[in-house]
């Protein structure tokens, strides 16, 4: 009230007139599409990266000390749209998490063909990266993430549920289903399965998918480029009825349309189920789940009768790369080429239980992950089937079908045929 | 009875109007809020719009003209019709039943029981909490576990068959999503019921029980006709929120399972931000706001004459 007194008309108008003219202003002003050039760098990683990447930024502030940075995480599904989100407003981290290769919103090969990566060709580390992953790395010959290696997909198993069930480890798709009915019977859910987090629905079919169709055809994803292979015609269909046929044998938990990850983690961390299928990256989750983590091995989760043919899943674990809008490029490209050394990758791959990309000895690999190795070593691992999709349309489409297919809504041929309709849309 | 509302409603259309005197409106007073709602509204909206005849992947400068390709895969596309009928069904149910129930909360808190002031704030509590952490606490409460949540309380109580699997069933998804949003929001309808309810005056009651009018004739003829302004803010409201309805949805079932409970906003939302169609996910954006505006305009067009009618 005083103030309507004491200022006048034409003042309150040239107030407000000011106010709004700073407001637009401020409002146009920095909208060139880079980074803050001031401050600590700024990063965002991938939730199942934290210890890894972590570590690697503290080691390094350690031995740099006008280096600073400001770190978050963001959970897989946020990374696909809160980052994204910030990549279309021109205010990208300085530093961020990018998937290999290609087939998501967020991969390297989306993200590097609209110019929003830097190139890191010319770091050392790159010409250590082994032949068969430079998909995941490379885009047109050039480099545009770092990753500390490669996590392989498998069961994650509880010892002490197995031991109650009087069960070993199985080695072929007979003795799983055979394994499974005795958990069950013993009263164990045999595999928990948490469908309603939509990531979570897809790894049985990974699992299965090397067996099913890369041991069989080892080039399927180049027919699938081409345009003369599907995923209705393939060994995927095979896959997607064995996965069916873990549920109609009531092999799942209840439900597992409406259980989450989380909850899924912690069935098999308390022993209630036996096994889960996952990725190695988040062992570190079901250890924090378990009130004996030294209880939980992981082994190759078999898809076929013939033990040659079961081959794993292997893919190169979620990077980090430098936003090519951003100020501090050339800063953010001096700590990638930090990670790039060989003791900085097996640190960061030891910390979250990864085999490291690359080593000059003796890599230090958790000995949960040795039943692997072999594998690895006899080139029976395939890359995430992800990251050789050509749009990021098809895994949400997978997650999908997965759902419908639990829920009974779809049918094994309906799920692939909306893959493939997919997997023909544009980029 | 009737005639007696209807000669209050035009009294006060009668009631005279505030002609304008010799002082000029102060046009300038709006020239700052409009420059911001231009800047802010405005401006992005319509330079955003034109992303729907591209495209775009939503980031980076690479983009081309498409035309209404946009528009013509929207009408062949699968998902965005079943989101389009998920949208339709869950309006209706949230329109319907939330001012149901809204309604009888105000009718049941306008009596002149002790603990009406207690129960209106219990009431309209859901309504102040955040719609996320409200969808956090009734994914909690839809455990599928039998002895977790809803289903624990169903057998508790000896109804355990019909215990559910409530967010992953995809035949009952929608409904358990539009029953939390009905739980959160049946108290802003019943806030708007009991101002309305407010203004009936008292009068009119009383000589209609002079008449011998019962409860639900009084309902009927007076407080009903009377509820009109209400009942169009209510039924605008409910409408809008439950053609854009997101956030519970997101943090509920994400869509799923599968497309169960995708709707529009979902739709666009994961075009733009999963799918990498930013182009697209306009064209559906346009189309979505085009049908809001369209359905509100018809909307108020009703019930304005409906109120002009009572």
């Amino acid at each position: 009230m005083a103030l309507d007194r004491s200022v006048s008309r034409r003042r309150l108008l040239q107030l407000a007139g000011g106010a709004t003219l700073a407001g637009a202003l401020a409002a146009c002003g920095g909208g060139n599409g880079s980074s803050s050039s001031g401050g600590p760098l700024k990063v965002i990683g991938a939730g199942s990266q934290e210890a890894g990447l972590r570590k690697a930024l503290d080691d390094y502030k350690k031995a740099h000390s006008d280096f600073d940075f400001n770190l978050s995480f963001s959970p897989a599904d946020q990374l696909q749209t809160a980052l994204r989100a910030q990549l279309a407003a021109g205010n990208a981290p300085d530093l961020h998490a990018v998937y290999p290769g290609n087939g998501s919103a967020m991969s390297m090969v989306q993200l590097s063909k609209a110019n929003l990566l830097t190139d890191l060709s010319s770091q050392s580390w790159t010409q250590k990266i082994p032949t068969g992953f430079k998909g995941a790395f490379q885009n047109d010959g050039k480099t545009f993430i770092f990753s500390p290696g490669t996590s392989v997909l498998g069961a994650i198993y509880n010892k002490k549920a197995f031991a109650t069930a009087g069960v070993d480890v199985p080695t072929t798709w007979s003795e799983l289903l055979s394994v499974c009915d005795k958990l069950k019977k013993k009263g164990i859910v045999p595999i928990a399965l948490g469908a309603q987090t939509p990531w979570v629905t897809q790894l049985i079919d990974y699992a299965l998918v090397p067996g099913t169709v890369y041991a069989k055809t080892p080039d399927f994803d180049d027919k699938m480029t081409a345009g003369t292979a599907s995923f209705a015609d393939s060994g995927w269909a095979d896959a997607m009825d064995k996965y069916l046929e873990l549920q109609k044998k009531g092999f799942f938990n209840d439900n597992p349309n409406g259980t989450t990850y989380e909850q899924a983690t912690s069935m098999v961390g308390t022993g209630k189920a036996a096994m889960a299928v996952q990725v190695s990256a988040v062992l570190q989750a079901f250890r924090a789940a378990s009130p004996t983590p030294d209880d939980l091995g992981m082994f190759p989760f078999p898809a076929t009768d013939v033990a040659a043919d079961n081959w794993i899943p292997g893919g190169v674990v979620v990077g980090i790369a430098a936003s090519a809008k951003s100020k501090k490029a050339e800063e953010a490209k001096k700590f990638i080429e930090y990670c790039g050394q060989p003791e900085v990758v097996n640190a960061w791959a030891e910390a979250v239980a990864c085999v490291p990309l690359y080593s000059d000895g003796d890599a230090k690999v958790d000995p949960v992950l040795k039943p692997f190795l072999p594998y690895l070593k006899d080139n029976k691992a395939v890359p995430f089937m992800d990251q050789r999709w050509p749009n990021a349309e098809v895994q949400p489409t997978h997650f999908a079908v997965v759902q419908e297919l639990l829920g009974g809504k779809s049918t094994v041929p309906a799920a692939l045929k909306k893959m493939d309709e997919a997997y023909r849309k544009s980029a | 009875m009737t005639v007696t509302a209807q000669a209050v409603r035009r009294d006060a259309v009668k009631a005279p109007r505030r002609r304008g005197g010799g002082i000029a409106p102060p046009w300038l007073f709006a020239v700052p809020a409009l420059l911001i709602y231009v800047l802010v509204v405005l401006y992005p909206a319509f330079s955003g719009a034109g992303s729907a005849f591209t495209d775009w992947s939503g980031v980076g400068a690479q983009r081309s003209f498409v035309g209404l390709d946009n528009f013509q895969q929207l009408f062949h596309d699968d998902q965005a019709l079943g989101a389009l009928r998920n949208t339709l069904l869950l309006t209706v149910a949230i329109v319907v039943v939330q001012n149901g129930i809204g309604l009888l909360l105000a009718l049941g808190v306008h009596t002149g029981i002790k603990s009406r002031m207690v129960l209106r704030v219990i009431f309209f509590a859901p309504v102040v909490v955040s719609p996320v952490m409200v969808s956090f606490l009734w994914k909690y409460v839809y455990n599928p576990a039998p002895d977790a949540g809803l289903n624990a309380a169903l057998g508790a109580i000896g109804l355990g068959g019909l215990r559910q699997d409530w967010l992953g069933n995809p035949s009952i998804a929608l409904w358990s999503v539009a029953f939390t949003v009905i739980w959160q929001c049946a108290g802003y309808s019943m806030v708007i019921f009991l101002a309305g309810l407010e203004g009936v005056p008292a009068e009119l009651h009383e000589s209609a029980m002079v008449d011998g009018a019962g409860t639900v004739a009084r309902f009927r003829h007076i407080t009903w006709p009377l509820l009109a302004p209400a009942v169009t803010i209510n039924l605008m409201l409910s409408t809008v929120g439950g053609l854009t309805l997101f956030t519970q949805i997101i943090a509920m079932t994400n869509g799923g399972p599968g497309y169960a409970t995708d709707t529009l906003s979902t739709v666009l939302y994961k075009q733009a931000f999963v799918f990498g169609k930013f182009g697209y996910s306009t064209a559906v954006a346009l189309v979505l706001a085009i049908f809001v505006a369209a359905v509100s305009f018809i909307q108020i067009g009703y019930l304005r004459s409906r109120e002009t009618a009572a």
